[in-house]
């Protein structure tokens, strides 16, 4: 069984845990003033959140006893799983009349898309890793990692849930692009991403879906609602000025600004409330979490804890930052929350999963092998 | 412990040190990309925060921005002529911006005494409306008239946070005509919010609930503008900040003639007639007239309709909420000879020259089966049999092909099934056969069943557009069209999405050579001696038809009574369809009254009207150069 001794303890990255519990605890605290004043029926979902976020904290535990390399053999389970849940959304789904993204497990709704995001993180690192290619990758390389992403990505395409798909893509491209790719594969990947598009625009868009795209690309016609929501974020964040109304004083996210000010528009409140202090401490934070979890990735023992880790931060990386330049008025509505600030279990839960995995590679740095397995 | 399937973990491991080396070097050049997006994000707080900070707390604090939606206006509807149908006006609604209001009871209670409301129905609105932000506007009164109007805005200092909203309203030009085909619009209920994209519908808007407005709302409801303006802390808008001007619906015309709509429908009024009528290109498949009578009062149906209303229209005995031109299913009567005929032409069981007695009866079994005329036809041939309706000619045919070769028959002439037609509800009629009745009472078919259905009555069922298919492929030589209302749909620049194309659904091969036996014997249904609808005679035009009578009942007790001591309810309907010009027909016109007793005294005039508003150009010529030939002559 486990013996946890000395060295778990001297190995353990505090640092990133450290910074994990700041920019949680501010978020428990933003999400309080967010759903503020508490409605009378039902848990609050600071409440909730809190609950979800010990629960993530005790599977961060439970990973760390495992050593991520293991993560090869388990991939492959974990990726028929997530796809199994994608097409039991779709189908048990529809019956709501609408789009339903989630299954229902009594306490909190699962969202099989938000483990996407992960699950594919891992595959790819795990495919990437084990095929090294000095010269770069090849088009006949790239057959399977695209397959790999493509079958989640149309899944949750179908659901409609354009922000979450996009992620995926993103996270591909990232991960690809990082592992180094020949000049030729490049031009084709454009070609045939180029294709898709056009496919997608014709085919797989929902007319909402097209409208949030034209108004990325022509502001001047805005559909109802969009404009008025990133202005109402653009007031809020403003009106925070250099030192922020206070704690529990915003006045525009408690009017009627936005349906979703608890969740994708989480940051507002914050900023509205602490001002550009505030919010460059926040991203103080924040960033140094990313920046650390780079270092852990350049400090990886392998070429499988380097991409393990480099993809959980690109993961955590793209979401923050469409969400807040969404929030600042620069890019479309597109629902896709910030990383352990946004209220959403399913999110939550993702991230701290990735988050551990980053733990995980930080503390099995040094070990040799034979101290590999002296530490089961 | 073994967790998984590897003995050793140290096979998927790679030290790869160079290789290392260089993913590092991509890390640090990430880590940089990283950056200059915080720098972006730290930038624009900046400038959203401390430049411009002042300013955006300013806005916070006394203005809103405010985002009104600006409903569409919906297309218009065009008949075949391009006259207007339906169109749009403005109406005034008096809403309430609970925002804008710090005392919204006292508010309601002034506005109730000042215009004389009833309190109560004033909170029913703002409780529905409850789950909405404060700022979305509630509407209290819907189309009010100018005096209201007029108060309301010469008085808004005195009702902060009542204004006047306008939003497009259906105007009908001709009332109630085609009212079944057109339909009404309605509230969109929670059930159809709940199913539809939020993006496109709100609480509130009026969406179509039947006919067409109903089928083509995606056509018809254009798209939404909105205008955002800021408003101050008192509610009064203080600058346009942007609009978008809603994009109207596309128009739709339909192939529908209103001014032979108007006749069948005011002819079949005026009679007090209930029924239907329809007529259409026999060449095409266009519909010209789809009447239902009674006609649907659309007007009580804007804005909702009362209980009242709904009930009496619901326990009128003459349905007018039925569109009987395809949802009541009658038995066709005498109509359906023309398939008794063409199922015996085409086995070879008569040919135009076969001729059966008639005495007035026909024995079968032990049963005597009558002809309607009691005194007989004496001997028949098939041109007679059809202009004068003979029932023992028939039921000889039927015996002699049997059941299923009449419904097959039937089928070929689009009985017994949907036509496909742009309308609600469609019903398919029935082709009775050996095998449904198996099925639908586990019993075997009787011979003499055989001899009812061959004449039209007994079990068969199907709707007015039926028989008029039928009249159409039979005038046009054998092509089944799919029935159309819809001519051309355009946008609001006028280009054109959807164009009326004629679709034949099936073509007879080989059958068709008996048809104008069968047209010969209905023009002279007309213009023939003792053909059984020879008031339907337009001078100029030569016209074939076949009347109908479809038995209600069979009850002993009225046997004996005079036709017009009946019930309403248990009088024979009347049948009658037609075509015209026999020589090359255009236009084929069917007409059903409920309980009208005879075909051609109670259906056929409403038909002869039609017929001469179709052709009333093409008449005034041809007396115009009778009279000159005579004239020559004298």
């Amino acid at each position: 069984m486990f013996r946890i001794d000395r060295r778990f303890f001297q190995n353990f990255d505090w640092i990133l845990l450290l910074l994990l519990l700041g920019v949680a605890g501010m978020a428990l605290m933003n999400l309080y003033s967010a759903s503020y004043p508490p409605s009378p029926w039902g848990m609050p979902p600071f409440v909730k959140q809190c609950y979800l976020f010990l629960f993530g904290m005790l599977c961060i535990l439970f990973i760390l006893f495992f050593d991520y390399r293991e993560l090869h053999f388990w991939n492959y389970p974990f990726y028929v799983l997530i796809i199994i849940l994608l097409l039991l959304v779709l189908f048990v789904g529809n019956s709501a009349g609408g789009a339903q993204r989630w299954i229902n497990l009594g306490f909190f709704r699962l969202q099989p898309s938000e483990l996407a995001k992960l699950m594919l993180v891992v595959t790819l690192a795990s495919y990437y890793s084990r095929k090294e290619q000095t010269e770069g990758y090849g088009i006949r390389d790239m057959i399977t990692p695209v397959l790999l992403t493509l079958l989640p990505f149309l899944l949750i395409m179908k659901q409609p849930d354009l922000g979450t798909a996009l992620m995926l893509g993103i996270i591909f491209v990232s991960m690809t692009v990082f592992a180094k790719i020949r000049l030729q594969t490049y031009g084709l990947g454009l070609v045939l991403g180029g294709a898709a598009g056009v496919f997608a625009w014709f085919f797989l868009l929902r007319d909402y879906q097209k409208r949030r795209i034209e108004t990325l690309l022509n502001p001047a016609k805005d559909p109802m609602g969009q404009g008025y929501q990133i202005l109402q974020s653009k007031i809020a964040v403003g009106s925070g000025g250099v030192g922020g109304k206070g704690y529990l004083e915003g006045t525009q996210g408690h009017l009627h600004f936005l349906p979703e000010r608890h969740t994708d528009f989480a940051f507002s409140v914050w900023g509205e409330e602490w001002g550009f202090a505030g919010s460059l401490f926040f991203l103080g934070v924040y960033f140094t979490m990313l920046f650390w979890g780079l270092y852990v990735a350049m400090t990886a023992r392998d070429r499988f804890g380097v991409f393990l880790s480099f993809g959980v931060v690109m993961l955590i990386f793209w979401q923050a930052v469409i969400n807040l330049l969404m929030i600042l008025g620069f890019l479309p509505v597109v629902g896709i929350p910030l990383p352990l600030v946004s209220y959403g279990g399913s999110s939550l839960l993702t991230t701290l999963l990735g988050l551990g995995i980053l733990m995980n590679v930080r503390m099995r740095r040094f070990q040799t092998g034979q101290n590999a397995d002296k530490m089961k | 412990m073994k967790w998984s399937g590897y003995n050793n973990l140290e096979e998927l491991t790679e030290y790869d040190d160079a290789d290392l080396d260089f993913l590092k070097r991509r890390i640090v050049f990430a880590g940089l990309i990283v950056l200059c997006f915080a720098a972006i994000i730290i930038a624009r707080l900046w400038f959203l925060q401390v430049h411009k900070g002042d300013e955006y707390r300013d806005r916070a604090d006394n203005n809103r921005v405010r985002v009104r939606e600006v409903a569409a206006p919906r297309g218009n509807i065009f008949d075949a002529k391009n006259r207007k149908m339906v169109t749009n006006r403005p109406s005034f609604n008096v809403v309430l911006v609970r925002e804008d209001s710090n005392d919204v009871d006292k508010l309601l209670k002034k506005l109730a005494t000042a215009l004389d409301l009833d309190i109560s129905m004033l909170w029913e609105k703002l409780r529905d409306a409850s789950t909405k932000p404060r700022h979305i506007p509630v509407r209290l009164l819907v189309d009010v008239d100018w005096q209201t109007l007029a108060y309301v805005e010469n008085h808004n200092q005195e009702f902060p946070g009542i204004r006047i909203e306008t939003t497009p309203a259906r105007v009908y030009h001709y009332e109630n005509l085609a009212a079944h085909a057109i339909g009404y619009l309605g509230e969109i209920s929670k059930k159809e919010l709940a199913a539809r994209d939020s993006d496109i519908y709100t609480g509130g808007d009026l969406i179509g609930k039947m006919g067409l407005e109903r089928l083509r709302e995606t056509d018809l409801r254009g798209e939404k503008g909105s205008s955002s303006s800021e408003v101050n802390a008192r509610g009064f808008e203080q600058q346009l900040l942007k609009s978008i001007e809603p994009l109207p619906g596309n128009d739709i015309q339909l192939t529908i003639d209103a001014e032979l709509q108007k006749v069948a429908e005011d002819l079949m009024d005026s009679g007090g007639k209930a029924g239907a009528v329809v007529a259409m290109e026999v060449k095409t498949g266009r519909m010209l007239a789809l009447a239902s009578n009674p006609v649907l009062p659309l007007n009580q149906f804007v804005g909702g309709i009362s209980h009242k209303n709904w009930n009496a229209l619901l326990d009128n005995e003459k349905h007018p909420l039925i569109n009987k031109v395809v949802q009541a299913m009658y038995p066709p009567g005498s109509t359906y000879k023309m398939i008794t005929a063409m199922a015996g032409l085409s086995t070879g069981v008569i040919d135009k020259d076969t001729v059966f007695y008639c005495p007035g009866f026909y024995t079968f079994g032990n049963r005597r089966y009558h002809c309607w005329k009691h005194s007989g036809h004496g001997a028949v041939n098939l041109k007679r049999a059809i202009s004068e309706s003979c029932d023992v000619y028939f039921y000889q045919v039927g015996l002699r092909v049997g059941v299923d070769k009449l419904a097959e028959f039937a089928n070929k002439f689009g009985l017994g099934h949907k036509s496909g037609i742009e309308l609600e509800h469609e019903k398919s009629g029935l082709t009775p056969t050996k095998e449904w009745k198996r099925k639908k009472y586990g019993q075997k078919w009787q011979d003499g069943e055989t001899l009812s259905v061959a004449i039209g009555q007994g079990f068969n069922l199907v709707t007015p557009l039926q028989i008029c298919l039928m009249t159409a492929t039979i005038a046009n030589g054998g092509k089944q069209y799919l029935p159309q209302i819809i001519e051309k749909v355009t946008d609001p620049d006028g280009k054109i999405i959807e164009q009326f194309e004629p679709v034949v659904v099936t073509e007879m091969t080989g059958d068709e050579q008996f048809l104008p036996l069968i047209r010969e014997g209905m023009e002279e249904v007309i213009q023939g001696r003792r053909g059984t609808a020879r008031q339907v005679r337009i001078k100029g035009l030569t016209i074939g038809g076949k009347t109908g009578t479809a038995q209600v009942v069979r009850l002993k007790e009225y046997k004996h009574l005079k036709e017009e001591d009946i019930p309403y309810k248990f009088r024979d309907h009347a049948w009658f369809t037609c075509y015209a010009p026999a020589e090359d027909p255009e236009i084929a016109v069917t007409v059903l009254v409920e309980h009208g007793l005879h075909g051609g005294s109670g259906a056929g005039p409403v038909a002869r009207a039609i017929l001469e508003a179709y052709f009333s150009g093409y008449l005034q010529l041809h007396e115009e150069t009778e009279k000159a030939a005579k004239e020559e002559e004298e």
